[in-house]
């Protein structure tokens, strides 16, 4: 209604007959109001954060949702089918979808809730877990699936953004460590509405480029794919958040090839690291333990060149001091040498035995002087007079012994002529008997007379 | 993995770098084991020298080969080269 701008004490056209006779009740305008407000605004998404909730022993549930500057009271019936209803608490970010409408007893509008979906990182962290826990149950996550990374890959997929940190740090690795590596890019968004689709896609696409050389053997180059690497650098949970979508995770799953994930930084555990085959912290990390064959056989390829000249080296070396002791031993059993050895053995034999024969001369020489010497020291003249002395004596004592000297004083030795037998008696003899008489000069032959 | 098909090295005559390296390593450990007759550890000592050739031919690879995967109108998958946002 249009307001004329005149005095303001003349309500003339404002309360205009008919009008001033229509008065409302308060239902009235209430409900006049909650229709308007039914059909005007109806239902409705709303965000905010929840404030001043309070649960009734019924089981509805009332609170304000608020944001900055303005606020909205809501009730969640107990009818009302949502999950998570126990979550809701003051601070917790909602997203809420229900009828606005008029609390006719209070002259209140407020929003019936129909549905609630928690926002905020708490929000996504719940989904997560709730993710996560359905995938392992599933057996997603089992560590039996998982298979080993081949060794030496000589080609491999690359699942990430073209134009990311990650794809940089990833090509600055391989470079460095094995470029050799062919690298084939199934680019997609990582972050943002959409992205979690675009992962999915680009790791089935590279399934399907990988199977396209069993059916079609045309080129001459192989498209076989030894792994896959799913890969974004570091960001918050929002930004990571497409690697923790079922879609991603069920790609991952279903595909034929091997498959690295590395998503964010050290700390961040996406679900696609869970279900991959292998987690890596980084896309560099990834990059070293995808290259870590090639580069580890590196050095020893380098050494290997060296080592097997010296294995050669040192057998020739081997060899060489064999066959010389060899020769050694041949040379010293040669007959010559033999007959040398013996020759030198005669010679020392011979100047043994002539210094023995020297030494037993010599010996012989000085028991010859010996006994000369005592020989010559015995003179026979010497022992001759001593002997001749001892006679002399010897006869001298014999003589004082003997008879003459008794027989030179006048006495006589009488015998019997015949037997020679001395006489003592005179008894002993006969007439007629010869006797025999000593003197001391001469001898007297006589007859007894009687 | 990587030996089944590779008929592109095969046409090429080259051997992959993982059959090299092993038969390098294996010709390797036979020569440190003394018992090789003289002539097979010369013969051993050629083969080995060939092979770390070719291995060092794929090592010294200056550039990586990254190549962009894509589907085209006709759902055909193709390869293209890889522009990089820098360099």
């Amino acid at each position: 209604m249009s307001k004329p701008a005149k005095s303001q004490w003349n309500f003339g056209e404002l309360f205009s007959p008919a009008e001033m006779r229509k008065v409302l009740s308060v239902s009235e305008l209430t409900g006049t109001v909650r229709t308007l407000l039914e059909k005007q605004v109806g239902a409705v998404w709303v965000n905010g954060e929840i404030t001043n909730l309070r649960t009734q022993s019924s089981g509805h549930i009332y609170f304000t949702l608020k944001d900055a500057n303005a606020q909205l009271s809501c009730v969640l019936f107990n009818r009302e089918k949502v999950t998570q209803r126990e979550l809701l608490a003051d601070g917790q970010k909602v997203l809420l979808q229900g009828d606005v409408t008029v609390y006719e007893a209070r002259g209140q509008y407020q929003l019936i809730v129909r549905a609630v979906e928690l926002q905020g990182i708490g929000a996504l962290q719940i989904a997560f877990e709730k993710l996560k826990q359905q995938l392992a149950a599933e057996g997603l996550f089992a560590p039996e699936r998982k298979r080993a990374l081949p060794k030496f890959p000589a080609r491999i997929g690359l699942v990430t953004s073209p134009t990311g940190a990650a794809i940089r740090d990833v090509l600055h690795v391989v470079q460095r460590r094995n470029p050799a590596l062919e690298i084939i890019l199934a680019p997609c968004r990582v972050q943002g509405d959409g992205a979690a689709e675009e992962i999915a896609v680009a790791v089935a696409l590279l399934n399907r480029y990988h199977l396209t050389t069993a059916q079609t053997q045309r080129s001459n180059d192989s498209t076989k794919l030894d792994l896959i690497l799913v890969t974004r650098g570091g960001g918050s949970l929002e930004d990571l958040w497409a690697f923790n979508e079922e879609i991603v995770a069920r790609a991952i799953f279903e595909s034929a090839i091997p498959v690295v994930s590395a998503v964010g930084h050290e700390i961040d555990f996406t679900i696609a690291d869970f279900v991959a085959d292998v987690r890596a912290a980084t896309p560099s990390a990834a990059a070293e333990i995808i290259t870590e064959g090639v580069f580890a056989s590196r050095e020893f390829v380098g050494g290997a060149l060296d080592l097997m000249r010296l294995r050669v080296r040192r057998r020739m070396a081997n060899e060489k001091e064999n066959f010389a002791s060899l020769a050694g031993r041949w040379s010293r059993l040669h007959p010559r040498r033999r007959l040398n050895d013996s020759l030198q053995r005669l010679d020392d034999l011979q100047s043994g035995l002539l210094r023995n024969l020297k030494t037993a001369v010599r010996a012989r020489h000085v028991v010859l002087q010996n006994l000369a010497g005592r020989f010559l020291r015995a003179k026979p003249s010497v022992a001759l007079k001593t002997r001749r002395e001892y006679l002399r004596q010897l006869e001298k004592r014999l003589n004082s012994l003997g008879p003459e000297q008794v027989l030179a004083r006048g006495y006589s030795i009488t015998t019997d002529a015949a037997s020679g037998n001395v006489l003592r008696a005179a008894a002993a003899v006969k007439a007629g008997q010869k006797l025999k008489t000593r003197l001391a000069k001469g001898e007297i032959f006589s007859r007894v007379a009687e | 993995m990587s030996k089944p098909a590779r008929a592109g090295d095969a046409a090429r005559g080259s051997v992959p770098f993982e059959d090299a390296l092993k038969k390098l390593e294996g010709i390797v450990d036979a020569m440190e084991a003394d018992d090789l007759p003289l002539e097979t550890l010369l013969a051993r000592y050629e083969e080995g020298a060939r092979l770390v050739k070719i291995c060092q031919e794929k090592l010294a690879e200056a550039e990586v080969k990254i190549q962009q995967l894509e589907k085209n109108a006709a759902g055909e998958l193709k390869l293209k080269p890889f522009e990089s946002s820098e360099e």
